[in-house]
């Protein structure tokens, strides 16, 4: 008996040791992590970076300031970007979720003829490179005389074949009997659709939300080829345009400061959301 | 239960479309206009376009076959930009799987639940950030004098400050850092959904055959995640094939330093909106199709043999 319970104790004591260490592993990991994300604040408030880095690096700024901030706001137009940013988020979202969820409800629940050539047209182009294609859209929006139009933006947000992949998925899962006991006491497609199967659907909504959100907000290439005009500008492009002709390692409490307003959208959901969104990148990724 | 057995349609059922078909159009309307205007049609308008020779921005010209690949083929800067793009590549993917497999285990060993949520949505914080504040970030973290950052660090060890993306010999490892440190995240919290989704009795028969944890690392939990990998491998590796944004910020649409971080997609776009050869960088997007296409098949491939082994 007493060497059984030695030997208990002694595994016990091994274990945590092991998780001491994997603790302080981990710590370091991330402290190499967030070390980026710490010099940025610092900096973004240090008047005295403004149009040189700090030497040493420095753990609270030399001259606490907002004006880097006001500045930022200034010769960046950050509130107009910002501004741009959302309406073609919300636009973009709001398409692409309806498009997405519309389909996935019709290809799960209608089964209508040449409702599996829709699905898999969509699948395999869901493969195809955006590069690959930018070049023609470019060339199609600019004939339609929609350059620096948001149209180029919410148009194109109506091909979420990844969206209608996902959203057909989850109606596969909800019972189809709600559907024929809707139409059955005379309810119209569009009312099962929105008044039975959507309130069903928040979770794959949010999840929707979120991945196509931290996807208009972050994107650049396509900004950069449709819009010209500074003040369509979306935040990635005001930001990378404004330092593309400033220099890019150029004033660093400045751009520091709009770098991270550019931030606080996406670190302000991630922080709500956090688990949400790992679970949606899980998924996501794992689906694909 | 079928759809079309409903009484109000069966008395329908003669004819060829019901109006659970047009119904089912009504609603996949969105989406199939989306993917054939701009899905379907810039593929096959790109093929057009790349045979023809584009002047300006019409979408037509003169015919001319396979000179704009021929083109392409024969441009010394095609074979930088795509030696470039492969050696970024191959470095930040097998490096970015290496380390989240290595940190995804850390994470899934430890035995303090908040720790682990804590660790996860650290570790997955870069990955939020855009690729514009990521390189804007990093452009100052490594920065090439004493001041930057990193060069302070290694300074502390007595060595020499680094030309990071201002040295060509140097600037494409900087780039395989930087998104490291980007896309280590995402990986790491899907090895760690897989591993949990390795069954327990593996482990506890292995641990009856005396296994330690390293040994069941290697023989139960490498080999049953290897769908895993190899979809780290397709997803890497076409991300690594497009990359743009952090080359386009840092060397312009030169590729600095010296050409070195000249990528695929720079000299697409490069050729494309910059030199307006629009049938040329058509056919360069083609070739980048065709390339990221083999490498994903062959890796795929690899996965089903391999399987058919065991």
């Amino acid at each position: 008996m007493n060497t059984v319970d030695a030997k208990i104790t002694h595994r016990r004591k091994k274990i945590s040791l092991n998780q001491w260490i994997l603790t302080i592993v981990l710590f370091l990991g991330s402290f190499v992590m967030i070390v980026p994300f710490l010099w940025m604040l610092v900096t973004s408030f240090d008047w005295a970076a403004r149009l040189h880095i700090n030497f040493p690096p420095r753990l609270w700024p030399e001259e606490p300031s907002v004006r880097t901030f006001e500045a930022a706001f200034t010769s960046i137009k950050m509130f107009r970007y910002i501004t741009n940013s959302i309406m073609v988020s919300a636009g973009v979202i709001i398409i692409s979720a309806l498009s997405a969820l519309l389909s996935g409800y019709a290809l799960s629940k209608l089964r209508f003829k040449g409702a599996n050539i829709v699905l898999l047209l969509a699948l395999s182009t869901m493969m195809i490179p955006f590069e690959m294609t930018m070049i023609p859209q470019y060339l199609l929006f600019s004939k339609l005389g929609l350059v620096d139009n948001y149209l180029a933006f919410y148009l194109p947000a109506l091909n979420y074949a990844f969206g209608t992949f996902l959203a057909k998925a989850f109606f596969d899962q909800l019972p189809t009997t709600l559907r024929e006991a809707a139409i059955l006491d005379g309810a119209k497609e569009v009312s099962v659709f929105s008044r039975v199967y959507l309130p069903l659907c928040t979770p794959i909504i949010a999840t929707m939300i979120i991945l196509l959100f931290l996807g208009v907000w972050n994107d650049m290439l396509w900004p950069l080829l449709i819009l010209k005009k500074a003040t369509k500008y979306t935040i990635q492009i005001g930001l990378a345009m404004f330092t593309y002709n400033n220099g890019i390692d150029k004033q660093p409490s400045i751009i520091m400061a709009a770098t991270t307003v550019s931030l606080i959208p996406v670190v302000v959901v991630y922080m709500f959301l956090q688990r949400y969104i790992i679970e949606s990148i899980a998924l996501s990724g794992i689906k694909q | 239960m079928k759809t079309d057995t409903f009484p109000e349609t069966s008395n329908k059922r003669k004819k060829r479309f019901t109006r659970n078909d047009w119904m089912g159009y009504l609603f996949s309307a969105p989406l199939i206009i989306g993917v054939l205007a701009f899905a379907i049609y810039p593929m096959i308008a790109a093929l057009i376009m790349s045979f023809h020779q584009t002047s300006g921005l019409s979408v037509g010209g003169k015919w001319v076959g396979f000179s704009n690949y021929n083109y392409v083929v024969q441009d010394a800067l095609f074979w930088q930009a795509l030696t470039n793009t492969f050696f970024i590549g191959i470095w930040s993917v097998l490096l970015g799987i290496i380390l989240s497999f290595v940190l995804a285990s850390l994470i899934n060993n430890l035995n303090w639940s908040t720790g682990k949520n804590f660790f996860k949505a650290v570790f997955f914080l870069p990955n939020v950030v855009s690729g514009v504040a990521t390189t804007l970030l990093f452009s100052f973290l490594f920065f090439p004098s004493k001041e930057g950052l990193l060069n302070f660090v290694i300074g502390i060890f007595g060595i020499d400050p680094v030309g990071w993306f201002t040295n060509p010999q140097i600037s494409r490892y900087s780039i395989v850092l930087m998104s490291l440190w980007g896309a280590l995240g995402y990986n790491t919290i899907i090895f760690l959904a897989g591993l949990q989704s390795v069954p327990r009795d593996l482990y506890e028969a292995a641990e009856v055959d005396g296994a330690g944890t390293y040994r069941k690392w290697f023989y139960i939990t490498i080999p049953y995640l290897r769908p895993i990998f190899v979809f780290m491998l397709i997803m890497g590796t076409i991300g690594a094939m497009k990359r743009f944004t952090d080359v386009w910020l840092i060397g312009g649409t030169a590729g600095n330093p010296g050409g070195s971080l000249m990528t695929v997609v720079l000299y697409i776009y490069r050729n494309a909106f910059l030199a307006s050869q629009m049938g040329m960088a058509t056919a360069a997007s083609y070739l980048l199709f065709i390339i990221i296409f083999i490498l994903t098949a062959f890796l795929m491939l690899l996965n089903r043999r391999k399987d058919s082994l065991d």
